[in-house]
């Protein structure tokens, strides 16, 4: 079985053919290895990141924007974002600082990604 | 009568804007040595467009990492004040002139600035609702994909219940996933040309990820509703890009976001007298990011739309630094040869390259998407080929550089065949 797959790690968006045969995969079309590892973890386990914007406390009207520090399998995005959603973290904030620690048991942290004083 | 106003200031090399390429650019200067390096910008914080960007996928070449908007801005905009860019915050630009006089409103008052040079940095805008002429009445719920990325992300404003997406602009297919976080239903994005106009990948993570419709060839020929926008009349649209009678078909919907390109915001430039390409709605250029007007230089997006902020820093390190080299005299003059867009072009920039230039990398954009492509660069006087690159696919939405390694001696056209 062919899958035809788009590699979402660089702009360059490489249209990769994958061939399946039982376990193993035969990738064609990718520009750099990565492609190849993308192309095993897309068709059998798809993972994606994710971004939010929370309100900080004491500190009027600014949001602090936050993302995972890993990639997550791609079904676990919207529970994610639902726990995401009762966010609420105290200024100052600082980029990088870790909001949700191995948020769901995936072992991925919510950090924030701006500096709000 | 006597001037009464401030005495001007003096400073080697001025940035207008601290985005991705002005932060850059003033780092490339104070880089090249230069100790006096002014960065002015209208915001309240640095990044200009970045901080609004909170996705992942920044930084890929310049930090060989992943990061959201406002990480890459922190990241440079800490980098720029630790090596001695001086920023002038809440200070906006009201008037440049072609011997590079500055008229600056701040929150400090009126400043006159004389440059030694200038890097122009100020990005670029969204093309809006007028400029594609589309029909229809004028409720509230019509917003640029932009504007709702920033009452979303930096205003926390729930925009709508259920939108429709006009145009797959890169910032277009953000905010259909954006939206669809938010709780906010889209109904569909729909484009005009037979192909995307944003990247593969945003077409993957953003759109079939969460399997929002994409339709091609397709636009908006009505919108309607009072006070709010309640519906939307979409349409097929024939080779000549005019909707097909009859293929109407009505979307309820209270919110239409348009995604339907960048113009680069050039008044200041025009202002002091730089000269415009109508191809990328930037300067003129030289190889050295020099523009028609001795002194000024151009990057980012101002100069033309790129698609990935990575290399908007990259040409504003390059600007920055030829804008050193003009302030030390180093700069040898010469007269230019030009470079011209050939066979399925859409433009290639620089436009102009310095007689004997070597090592000139040359950016450009095909018109439509293609596929086991042969771009060659070839001299127009003596049809000889001085550089040369095969790639399996080529689309519109991606900017891609050749180099040329040898010294230009003759004008040249870049074309593509398939």
């Amino acid at each position: 079985m062919t899958e035809r797959l788009t590699c979402v790690l660089c702009p360059i968006g490489c249209q990769i053919e994958a061939v399946r045969d039982g376990e193993k995969l035969d990738v064609r079309g990718n520009e750099c290895p990565k492609g190849v590892d993308f192309a095993v973890q897309e068709i059998l386990h798809p993972k994606r990141n994710l971004s939010a914007s929370v309100p900080v406390k004491g500190a009027a009207r600014r949001m602090v924007s936050v993302r995972l520090s890993r990639p997550v399998p791609r079904d676990l995005i919207f529970p994610i974002l639902d726990t995401i959603a009762g966010l609420r973290p105290e200024a100052p904030v600082r980029r990088g600082q870790v909001l949700i620690a191995d948020v769901l048991g995936t072992g991925a942290d919510v950090i924030a990604t701006r500096t709000v004083l | 009568m006597t001037d009464r106003g401030p005495a001007a200031e003096r400073h080697d090399v001025v940035v207008i804007g601290a985005g991705p390429a002005g932060l850059a650019a003033a780092l490339g200067a104070r880089r090249a040595g230069i100790d006096d390096v002014l960065l002015i910008e209208r915001d309240r914080t640095p990044g200009g467009i970045l901080n609004q960007c909170i996705h992942d996928g920044f930084g890929l070449f310049l930090y060989k990492d992943s990061i959201s908007g406002p990480e890459y801005a922190e990241r440079l905009s800490d980098d720029a004040a630790r090596e001695g860019v001086v920023f002038a915050m809440e200070a906006m630009v009201l008037d440049l002139t072609g011997d590079r006089v500055l008229r600056v409103a701040s929150a400090g008052g009126y400043r006159l600035i004389r440059a030694g040079t200038v890097v122009l940095a100020m990005g670029c805008r969204e093309r809006t609702r007028d400029m594609i002429g589309l029909p229809g009445t004028r409720p509230a719920g019509v917003f640029t994909a932009g504007s709702a990325q920033n009452l979303v992300n930096l205003h926390n404003l729930k925009i709508g219940r259920e939108a429709v997406i006009l145009g797959s602009g890169d910032v277009g297919l953000i905010m259909a996933r954006r939206l669809t976080f938010e709780g906010i239903k889209v109904r569909g994005v729909f484009e005009i040309l037979p192909w995307a106009s944003g990247l593969e990948r945003n077409v993957r993570q953003c759109l079939l990820d969460f399997d929002i419709p994409l339709e091609l060839s397709a636009t908006v020929v009505d919108i309607r509703g009072r006070d709010r926008v309640s519906s939307v009349v979409v349409a097929r649209v024939d080779e000549a890009l005019r909707p097909v009678p009859g293929s109407e078909r009505e979307i309820a919907c209270d919110t239409l976001l348009l995604s339907v390109g960048l113009i680069p915001e050039n008044e200041l430039s025009k202002r002091a007298g730089v000269a415009l390409s109508p191809l990328t709605g930037g300067a003129v250029v030289d190889e050295t990011l020099m523009t028609g007007v001795p002194g000024v230089f151009s990057c980012g997006n101002v100069l033309h739309i790129h698609d990935v902020a990575d290399w908007a820093s990259f040409e504003g390190f390059e600007a920055g630094r030829r804008a050193a080299e003009y302030v030390r005299g180093a700069r040898s003059g010469g007269e230019t040869v030009g470079i011209g867009a050939g066979e399925n072009i859409r433009y290639v920039l620089p436009q102009a390259v310095r007689r004997g230039a070597s090592g000139v990398t040359l950016n450009f954009r095909v018109r439509k998407p293609m596929r086991g492509v042969t771009v060659e660069v070839r001299g127009t006087a003596s049809g000889r080929v001085l550089a040369r690159i095969k790639l399996s696919r080529l689309v519109p939405s991606e900017m891609r550089k050749i180099r040329i390694p040898t010294p230009v001696e003759e004008p040249l056209e870049i074309a593509a065949h398939d």
